[in-house]
C-alpha cells in the first residue's frame, strides 16, 4: 500500500537553508543592481552558513534514520561532519570574498577587448556566492546520505559547482580554464564509474538503501561478481574525489590551476564530504564483507602516501606541493576506513578537522604572497620571506608542521590516533608504511621552512601584501585552531569520541 | 529472450564509454563517451529493477537522466569558453599544466 | 465503469480537436504564398548548404539548445508526482510547488541577465 512519505524538517533544515540561501542569492544576482551585489551576496551567504550551524547545533542530540523517509540519516557522524563542513566553509566563504580573486565575466575571452572593457568597469563576479553554498549543501548531504540515489545526487550537487569555479581565477586565465576542463571530464569520468557501481550493489541486494545493501551481504543472497563489479566501482569514484593514488592526476593540476580561495574550499570541504560518504558507505554497507575490500584498500592507501609524500619532494610550485601533501593526506585517510572500528571514526573525524584547518590557513597564505601581477606560487621566489615578513611566513610553517605531524599541532594528534587506530585493528602493516611516509613527508616540509627562514632572499623577491581583515581573520583562527588542538587535543576528541557513530 | 542480456548489453557500452574517453582526443567526444557510460548505467539500473521486481531502479534512472541533463549544460559552458579561448577543443593541446 | 472509456472519450476529443483546428484554419486562414513560405524548414536557421559565418553555427544557438534541455528535463519529476497526485494529496502539492518556484528562480535569473535575449 502506498503512504505518503514523512519528511522531518527539523533534521533537514540545516541543508535546507543553505539551499534556500543559494536560491535567495540566486534571485539576487538576477534582480539586484551590480554594486550592491557583492556585499548582499556575502552576507547571504555568511548568514545562510550560521543560521544552518545554529539549526545544527538545536538537533544534535537527535537521532534518526528517518530524516528523508529512508534517503538521510541523522547521526552523530553526521551532525560531525556537518558542523565542520559550515565551520570550514565559513572561512572559505571569507577568503572567497577577499579582493581581487575571480574573473570580472567568465564568458571573456583571456587578453580580448571584452575582458580589457569588463576589468575596467569594475564589474565583478558574485555568481561565485550562490555556487559556493550549493556546492556546501551537497557536501552537507553527500556526508548524511544512506541510499544510492541520494548519494549520487549529492555528488553530482557538490561536484557541477567546484567545476565552474576552478574556471574562474582572475590572472592566469588560461591555466583555470584548462583545470575546469579536466577537473571536469574526470570528475564526469569518475561519477559514471560510481553509478554503475551503485547499479550494480542494486541489483546485487535488491535495494538502493545502505542498510539494504548490509543485509543482502549478511545472508549472502545475490550474486558475488554483482557485490564485487558494484564495490570496485564504487570506490573508484570515491577515490577519485578524496584523490588517492591511482586516481589522483587531476589533484595538482587543479589545484594550481583553480584559483586559490577555491583550491582552499575545494581541499578542505571537499575531503570530509567524499571521506564522510565513503566511511558511511564502508562502516554500514560494506563491513560485512571486510575480507573481500579491505586488501584492495590497504594497497591503495600505501601507494596513496608514498606517492603523495615522493612526489611533493620534486614539485616547485607552491600549490602543487600542497596538492601531492592532500594526496598522501588522503592515504592516511583511508588507514581510518581500514579500521573499521569506532576510533578509527573518531580519529578520522578529527583529522579531517585538523587537516581542513590547517589546510585553509595555507592556502590564505598562499593569496597573500604576490608580484605586480598577481599571486606566485613559483617556489624559487618564495626563498627568504621569513626574513621579510615572519608572521605570515611563520604561520605557513606551523600548517605545513601540521601536515607533517609534529607534536604541539594538531596534525600529530590527527596522525597518532588514526594510526591508533588502524593498530588496534591488527593493521600493522599500513601503520608501519604510514609511520615511514611521514618521515618522508617530514623531510620535505622541513626543507620548506629552512628555504623561508635559512635562506638569503634573491632579488626578484616577492611581497606580502598586507592582508585584509578577512584574510586576517582566516588566518587566526587556522593558527589558533592548530595549535590548541595540538596542545589540548580533547577539546575535539572527547566531542568527535561521542559523535563517533552511524546508525544503520 | 533472457533478461541478463540486457547486463551484458550495460556491461559492453559501459566499457567502450571507458575506453572512448581514454583514447579519444576531442573534448566533446570524450564527454559523449561518458554520456554513453551513464545511460549504460541506466540500462543497468532499469534491468536490475526488473528482476529484482523493485521500482526504486527505475526512480534512480529518472534521476541519472536529469543529473546527466545538467552535467551537459556545466561540461558545455566549460568546453565553449575552452574553445573560444583556443580555437580548439583538443584535450591534448590543454597541456599548459603538466610541467 | 470500464476503464477504457474515459481514455476513448479522451482520444475522441483529442482527435476532434485537431480535426477542427485544421478545417477552420484552411476555411478562413488569408491564403499567401511566398518564396519563404515554399522553402524547406529547418529550426529558424537559412536552409542553405553550409550554415552562416564558414560552417559553424552561431554560439547563441548553443546558449538556447542548453537552456532548453536544462528546463525540458525538469518535467521528468512531474511524472512520478501525476501518477501518485491523489495519495499524496496537499503535501505532494505543496513540495511541487516549492520545486517549481526553485525552477522559476533559475527562469528568472536567465531572463534577468539576458540569457533569453536573441541578439
Amino acid at each position: 500500500m502506498f503512504t505518503s512519505p514523512i519528511l522531518d524538517y527539523s533534521l533537514l533544515a540545516p541543508i535546507l537553508i543553505i539551499l534556500a540561501g543559494a536560491l535567495i542569492g540566486v534571485g539576487v544576482e538576477a534582480f539586484a543592481r551590480k554594486e550592491q551585489r557583492a556585499p548582499l551576496q556575502l552576507g547571504i551567504a555568511l548568514v545562510s552558513v550560521v543560521a544552518s550551524f545554529v539549526q545544527l547545533l538545536r538537533v544534535r542530540n537527535v537521532r534518526s534514520l528517518k530524516a528523508a523517509i529512508d534517503s538521510v540519516a541523522f547521526d552523530g557522524a553526521t551532525v560531525f561532519m556537518q558542523g565542520s563542513i559550515l565551520v570550514l566553509a565559513f572561512f572559505a566563504l571569507l577568503l572567497i570574498a577577499d579582493r581581487g580573486n575571480f574573473v570580472a565575466q567568465a564568458s571573456a575571452i583571456p587578453g580580448s577587448q571584452d575582458e580589457h572593457s569588463s576589468i575596467a568597469e569594475g564589474k565583478s563576479q558574485t555568481e561565485v556566492f550562490p555556487l559556493t553554498l550549493f556546492a556546501i549543501s551537497g557536501m552537507m548531504l553527500f556526508a548524511a546520505a544512506t541510499d544510492l540515489i541520494t548519494l549520487f545526487v549529492a555528488l553530482e550537487v557538490l561536484s557541477l559547482p567546484l567545476y565552474l569555479m576552478a574556471g574562474l581565477s582572475r590572472r592566469r586565465r588560461l591555466l583555470s580554464q584548462e583545470a575546469a576542463l579536466k577537473y571536469f571530464l574526470l570528475g564526469a569520468y569518475s561519477s559514471a564509474f560510481f553509478l554503475f557501481g551503485g547499479a550494480f550493489l542494486y541489483g546485487y541486494s535488491g535495494s538502493l538503501s545502505l542498510t539494504g545493501i548490509a543485509t543482502a551481504i549478511d545472508v549472502n543472497s545475490g550474486n558475488d561478481v554483482f557485490l564485487l563489479i558494484g564495490i570496485v566501482f564504487l570506490m573508484v569514484g570515491l577515490l577519485f574525489k578524496i584523490g588517492a593514488v591511482p586516481f589522483h592526476s587531476w589533484t595538482p593540476d587543479v589545484y594550481q590551476g583553480a584559483p586559490t580561495p577555491i583550491t582552499g574550499f575545494m581541499a578542505a570541504c571537499t575531503k570530509i564530504a567524499a571521506l564522510g560518504a565513503m566511511l558511511r558507505i564502508f562502516y554500514v554497507a560494506l563491513s560485512a564483507d571486510v575480507v573481500m575490500w579491505r586488501p584492495i584498500v590497504t594497497v591503495i592507501s600505501i601507494i596513496t602516501m608514498l606517492v603523495g609524500a615522493i612526489a611533493a619532494l620534486s614539485q616547485r610550485d607552491v600549490k602543487r606541493t600542497l596538492a601531492f601533501s592532500s594526496i598522501a593526506h588522503a592515504g592516511f585517510l583511508l588507514t581510518g576506513i581500514i579500521a573499521l572500528n569506532q576510533s578509527g571514526l573518531k580519529a578520522s573525524l578529527f583529522y579531517l578537522v585538523a587537516y581542513g584547518f590547517a589546510t585553509i590557513g595555507a592556502f590564505a597564505v598562499v593569496t597573500l604572497v604576490r608580484d605586480s601581477a598577481g599571486e606566485v606560487s613559483d617556489m624559487n621566489r618564495w626563498v627568504g620571506l621569513g626574513k621579510k615578513s615572519p608572521l605570515i611566513a611563520g604561520a605557513f610553517c606551523l600548517f605545513l608542521l601540521s601536515f607533517g605531524g609534529i607534536p604541539l599541532t594538531s596534525g600529530f594528534i590527527a596522525k597518532f590516533s588514526i594510526f591508533t587506530a588502524a593498530y588496534e585493528s591488527g593493521n600493522t602493516t599500513v601503520v608501519v608504511f604510514g609511520v615511514l611516509t611521514s618521515a618522508i613527508a617530514l623531510f620535505f616540509y622541513l626543507r620548506v621552512i629552512v628555504m623561508l627562514f635559512f635562506t638569503e632572499p634573491k632579488s626578484d623577491a616577492v611581497t606580502v601584501s598586507v592582508p585584509s581583515l578577512k584574510v586576517k581573520l582566516v588566518l587566526a583562527a587556522s593558527v589558533i585552531v592548530t595549535i590548541v588542538l595540538g596542545v589540548y587535543p580533547s577539546l575535539l576528541l572527547n566531542s568527535a569520541q561521542s559523535f563517533a557513530s552511524f546508525l544503520r | 529472450m533472457d533478461i541478463s542480456n540486457y547486463i551484458y548489453l550495460s556491461a559492453i557500452l559501459f566499457v567502450i564509454g571507458a575506453i572512448g574517453v581514454v583514447v579519444r582526443r576531442n573534448a566533446i567526444v570524450v564527454f559523449m563517451c561518458v554520456e554513453l557510460m551513464l545511460n549504460a548505467a541506466n540500462l543497468a539500473f532499469v534491468t536490475f529493477s526488473r528482476i529484482n521486481g523493485d521500482l526504486g531502479g527505475q526512480i534512480a534512472s529518472f534521476f541519472t537522466m536529469v543529473v546527466a541533463a545538467c552535467e551537459v549544460v556545466v561540461g558545455l559552458a566549460i568546453i565553449v569558453t575552452m574553445y573560444r579561448s583556443r580555437r580548439s577543443a583538443s584535450v591534448d593541446d590543454a597541456s599548459l599544466l603538466q610541467r | 465503469m470500464n476503464p477504457y472509456i474515459p481514455i476513448l472519450v479522451i482520444g475522441a476529443i483529442g482527435f476532434g480537436f485537431a480535426a477542427f483546428s485544421v478545417g477552420v484554419a484552411a476555411i478562413t486562414g488569408p491564403k499567401r504564398y511566398n518564396r519563404a513560405k515554399s522553402e524547406a524548414y529547418e529550426c529558424g536557421i537559412q536552409p542553405s548548404p553550409q550554415a552562416a559565418g564558414g560552417g559553424r553555427f552561431p554560439v547563441k544557438y548553443f546558449l538556447t539548445a542548453m537552456l532548453f534541455i536544462v528546463f525540458d528535463i525538469e518535467i521528468v519529476f512531474l511524472y512520478p508526482w501525476a501518477v501518485t497526485f491523489d495519495k499524496l494529496g496537499l503535501f505532494g502539492l505543496v513540495e511541487m510547488v516549492i520545486f517549481i518556484l526553485t525552477v522559476f528562480v533559475a527562469y528568472a535569473y536567465v531572463w534577468r541577465r539576458g540569457g533569453l535575449e536573441w541578439d
